[in-house]
């Protein structure tokens, strides 16, 4: 995957759980503030970066999210962290493009390291 | 969750130079990681900012994000030698921050309980005056040991 591409990508993902957070009824529990009229402008950013992926892609992301809620899964120690199933080998190595879970689909992301 | 255990001692600077909310935000994320992931981080911490500071008052911020970019939960403590502008809902500047920052992905949402509890301390920790009490590490992990023992008991 490009670099610039993943970058997007991750950002993307990471503003839709800070979104997905804001909503929690447990999270305004702790009593952090939240303007309202900033989490619409964090919605408009984020469908700004998604407009910035190729449309393949952001097709993809926005299907699993719908899906899943959550569309990336980080691998650790070889298994998808979404549906905790073993990736095979070959796809361990292949990390250069967007790769997918053979079993659940979701867009899989390999840690630094 | 025992926050103290979650504390360690490269990540707790008692003696971090005053600047701008953004550089101390980086500064505190960089203890924790490195390059382009410690960026991605340091942006959605901004974009939370965006939203309303995590200012809490009386002196403590708790910046806080979710990130791809980590596997486990990571805290880094700083406090400034002179306290910060952090646009605080009390408006007044900052000195002690703790910055959180949760994996994406967490079973039983343990962040926002790991959240709800720091903030609990932190209200401790200013209401007994406390902020710039410890001198090293050793008594900054033992003030939030103290702290949490307390808490612990009054439940
Ligand atoms: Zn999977």
């Amino acid at each position: 995957m490009l670099d610039v591409i993943a970058m997007h990508l991750k950002l993307l993902f990471d503003l839709d759980n800070l979104i997905s957070d804001m909503d929690e009824p447990k999270y305004k529990e702790i009593g952090f503030k939240v303007d309202d009229e900033e989490h619409h402008a964090l919605i408009r950013t984020r469908n700004d970066l998604l407009k910035k992926l190729p449309d393949d892609i952001a097709y993809v992301y926005e299907r699993l999210k719908q899906r899943y809620r959550q569309a990336v899964a980080p691998v650790d120690n070889g298994f998808c962290f979404g549906c905790f199933q073993k990736l095979p080998t070959e796809l361990l190595t292949r990390s250069k493009e967007l790769t997918t879970c053979p079993n659940c689909g979701r867009i899989l992301y390999f840690p630094e390291q | 969750m025992n926050l103290a255990s979650l504390l360690s001692k490269e990540r707790i600077d008692l003696s971090l130079s005053p600047g701008k909310k953004e550089d101390v935000i980086r500064t505190l994320v960089y203890s924790i990681k490195k390059g382009e992931d410690a960026e991605l981080i340091v942006s959605t911490l901004l974009k939370r900012e965006e939203l309303g500071s995590t200012g809490i008052g009386k002196g403590i911020a708790i910046p806080h994000c979710r990130s791809l970019a980590v596997n486990k939960l990571e805290i880094s403590v700083g406090r400034t030698t002179k306290p910060i502008q952090f646009k605080a809902i009390d408006k007044k500047p900052v000195s002690l921050i703790f910055l959180i920052i949760a994996p994406p992905h967490d079973p039983g949402n343990q962040y926002l309980i790991t959240l709800g509890k720091i903030v609990q301390i932190a209200k401790e920790i200013t209401k007994k005056n406390l902020v710039n009490k410890p001198t090293t590490h050793e008594e900054f992990i033992t003030m939030i040991n103290d702290i949490e023992k307390q808490l612990g008991k009054r439940k």
